[in-house]
């Protein structure tokens, strides 16, 4: 009878004939999620047994570090028969996957659960990030921004002000370009046994903290959205070859260079985490990442800078101060292909519950939130007021452009992960050198296929659920 | 008897049938399968990538690669240092274990812990003693007067800090194999030795230097292979960084195949570096060989 009633199910599915599950739908339907110890799943693991509640369907989460989750994640699509029907993506390896079919497409059950998804009120380019070739093959979780966070409370400081303005002749404010960005750093590095804000340091204050680590190319992570900020893009729009070594390139990786000496002395192992430790602990007056991580610090749970100090949030700088596209990432639930249509209806049960406007919202007030894609939860007074960097997720994209997303993404993140580690470290003696070294080693693979191919895996087309 | 004989053949034969079985399975299979995947092109992570024969192409790529020949010369000089360091402390801690001191039966065991302790832990363990703002071995330096070394993200340190960790775990080894072959010296040349008055030094360069020299090229040459493929410990410390500083062998084969998925180009590299294995094994039998016959 169980089995009976699956096989009704699945074929529901396959005509796109079903709704929203209720209780006892999926009854001994086990499902696996292959995600990251994140916030966008950390979050949702400890209460996943609410949905088995609610549905029948029981959710295991298995958690791996972000550096090889993209290894697992392509050798599970590679198997036949997948142990993982639900995965945890980030939204520039959609490209990979989507060309390989790795992943099942969403648009039609987003069309048809809009309204119980409130498709309207998700923020378009958090959408978009989750597309290939116009089809939607993951669902956002978490949606992040690039972003400039800061010690609001020193900067607010009129002994710091003052001295800020005397030495640079501009006032203390969040950097609008990247000029000012490194005054900043430079002015705010101090040793211990200097004073800060009137008080004598007993450890060194940093006035910076990038990621620069070849791991997992972390340092690229920041690179790119530095790039962007010069008006850079990644691929030739002719040929669909790599156009990463042009002059926002050259610019952004000097940028980088000349940060590195008001960076703590560790510079070349700063992954994401460790960066956004120095911010959390309140020891750097600057860092710029994803807000994926900034929900951490207004949380004394997770960070030590709401009892010591205040942080500040604000867009990123750009190369002469004028408005350039954010740089946008998701965070995002995606059904493997390979998974028995029951089990992917009851995946997508799953994405709509995790994913929530209600599920959100509920993160926000208890506290513990993740970064939010949902407008009306961004720009709820309320919640604004509990979370400042809201109004900057919100504000800034209105103009955003989605993060790289080509096939060969794993390639590039690790070319120009080791290229731009080797010029940090003083081992390539110019930022040409190594953006000319990168690029080269990319479009030798990128070569052997034919333009119009290339020229195809770049073009960003409009999500179809729009449509 | 001929009939026994026989019998016996076929039994040994039926009783070989499952050891040859796992051996092809997990051995000879793969081994003739990656020789396979070396002549194609084969990207796991991207089926829409023609799987075709290219020849020798992946091969040329590797041979002619600058990475390839900077990995090499990596684990080369990582070789050099620990194999050196080793040899030393393991021979001097094998020379004060066998002495008849108290206490020497427990250090010897003590002394064997580093490795029995699997190479991911001990990264772990070194990533713990290393790490730069938090790690105990800076804080104890600091009682020292001595700064925050960055052991593990300065081009400077990098390298030293995997072979450290490389002499922790595997001087035991030496020192145990050292210690065994001391323990079997005839005493006679000793004896004689000290008849003539030579110095403590003498005896130990004349007399147990020339006897422990099989042992030693022997445990060297174990040492040189196992230092070849080094891969735990440097994948959990550095993983190949800063820049590409501690990029060895294995890791340029890892990252070939699991990075960017080229399974051809990682197979070939695996090749290459399996002839050069071959070539220290070779040369390891001939320096036996020249031994036994000296």
């Amino acid at each position: 009878m169980k089995h009976l009633k699956m096989a009704l199910m699945g074929s529901a599915v396959a005509i796109g004939t079903t709704g929203s599950a209720t209780a006892g739908d999926f009854d001994g339907v086990e499902l696996k999620m292959l995600a990251i110890g994140d916030t966008s799943v950390t979050r949702l693991a400890p209460i996943v047994g609410e949905f088995e509640e609610l549905t029948g369907a029981k959710v295991q989460i298995d958690m791996f570090p972000y550096p090889g989750l993209i290894d697992k994640i392509v050798i599970e699509a590679s198997a036949d028969n997948p142990s993982y029907q639900l995965m945890w993506v980030d939204s520039p390896w959609v490209g990979v996957l989507g060309e390989s079919g790795a992943l099942e497409d969403l648009t039609e059950l987003v069309k048809r659960d809009a309204e119980e998804i409130h498709l309207d009120d998700i923020i378009p380019i958090q959408l978009q990030e989750n597309t290939w070739q116009g089809r939607l093959l993951a669902f956002p979780a978490s949606g992040m921004i690039w972003h400039q966070n800061y010690r609001k409370d020193l900067y607010e400081h009129p002994e710091e002000q003052a001295a800020f303005e005397a030495k640079y002749g501009y006032p203390l404010t969040p950097a609008q370009t990247w000029d000012q960005y490194i005054d900043i750093a430079e002015f705010f590095t101090r040793d211990a046994g200097e004073a800060l804000a009137g008080e004598v340091l007993d450890k060194p204050f940093y006035g910076n903290a990038q990621a620069y680590s070849r791991v997992a190319g972390a340092i690229t992570h920041d690179f790119f959205p530095i790039m962007r900020s010069f008006g850079g893009q990644y691929w030739d729009a002719e040929t669909g070859l790599c156009a990463m070594d042009g002059e926002a390139a050259l610019a952004a990786a000097n940028v980088m260079k000349e940060l590195v000496a008001f960076n703590p002395p560790d510079y070349l192992g700063l992954m994401w985490d460790i960066r956004t430790g120095y911010m959390e602990r309140g020891e750097t007056a600057q860092s710029s990442y994803w807000s994926v991580r900034t929900v951490r610090l207004t949380n004394p749970d997770e960070a030590v800078l709401p009892t010591i100090g205040e942080a500040g949030y604000a867009a990123s700088p750009t190369g002469d101060g004028n408005p350039q596209p954010t740089m946008t990432g998701a965070l995002s639930f995606a059904i493997n292909s390979k998974a028995t249509d029951t089990e992917k209806e009851a995946a997508w049960e799953f994405i709509k519950w995790g994913t929530s406007q209600d599920m959100m919202r509920r993160f926000a007030e208890e506290g513990s939130g993740v970064s939010q894609f949902h407008k009306s939860i961004l720009s709820d007074p309320e919640l604004q007021e509990k979370y400042p960097y809201y109004q900057v997720l919100l504000d800034t994209q209105e103009n955003a452009q989605r993060r790289i997303f080509h096939p060969f993404y794993a390639d590039v993140e690790e070319v120009f992960g080791v290229e731009l580690n080797k010029f940090m470290a003083g081992e390539t003696e110019s930022a040409q050198e190594a953006l000319t070294n990168a690029c080269t080693k990319i479009n030798t693979r990128l070569k052997v296929f034919p333009e119009d191919l290339r020229l195809r895996w770049i073009n960003d087309a409009q999500a179809e659920i729009f449509d | 008897m001929a009939y026994i004989r026989k019998r016996n053949k076929k039994i040994f034969g039926i009783f070989l049938v499952p050891a040859m079985l796992v051996l092809f399975l997990t051995t000879i299979y793969p081994m003739l399968y990656a020789g396979y995947l070396s002549f194609r092109s084969y990207d796991l992570a991207k089926p829409f990538v023609p799987r075709v024969f290219v020849g020798w192409s992946n091969y040329r790529e590797i041979l002619t690669s600058s990475e390839f020949l900077h990995t090499l010369i990596v684990t080369a000089k990582l070789m050099a240092m620990t194999l050196s360091v080793q040899l030393v402390l393991g021979v001097g801690i094998a020379l004060l274990v066998t002495q008849k001191l108290p206490g020497m039966g427990v250090a010897r065991t003590l002394l064997l812990v580093p490795m029995m302790i699997s190479p991911v832990i001990v990264g772990l363990v070194w990533l713990f003693l290393y790490f730069p703002e938090l790690g105990y071995l800076n804080y104890f330096l600091s009682f020292l007067g001595v700064g925050a070394i960055p052991w593990i993200t300065s081009t400077n340190w990098a390298l030293w800090a995997i072979a450290i960790a490389d002499i922790w775990q595997w001087t035991p080894f030496v020192m145990m194999g050292t210690a065994a072959a001391v323990q079997s010296l005839s005493p006679e040349p000793y004896e004689a030795a000290m008849i003539d008055g030579n110095s403590r030094w003498d005896v130990f360069t004349r007399v147990t230097l020339p006897q422990l020299k099989p042992v030693l090229v022997s445990l060297m040459f174990l040492r040189a292979i196992d230092a070849f493929k080094i891969y735990d410990i440097i994948f959990v410390l550095t993983k190949g960084g800063p820049g590409d500083t501690t990029e060895v062998l294995s890791l340029f084969i890892y990252r070939q195949s699991f990075t960017f998925w080229r399974m051809g180009v990682g197979a070939a590299a695996s090749f290459v570096s399996l002839v050069i294995i071959v070539v220290l094994i070779t040369l390891f039998f001939k320096s036996l060989n020249r031994d036994d016959y000296a």
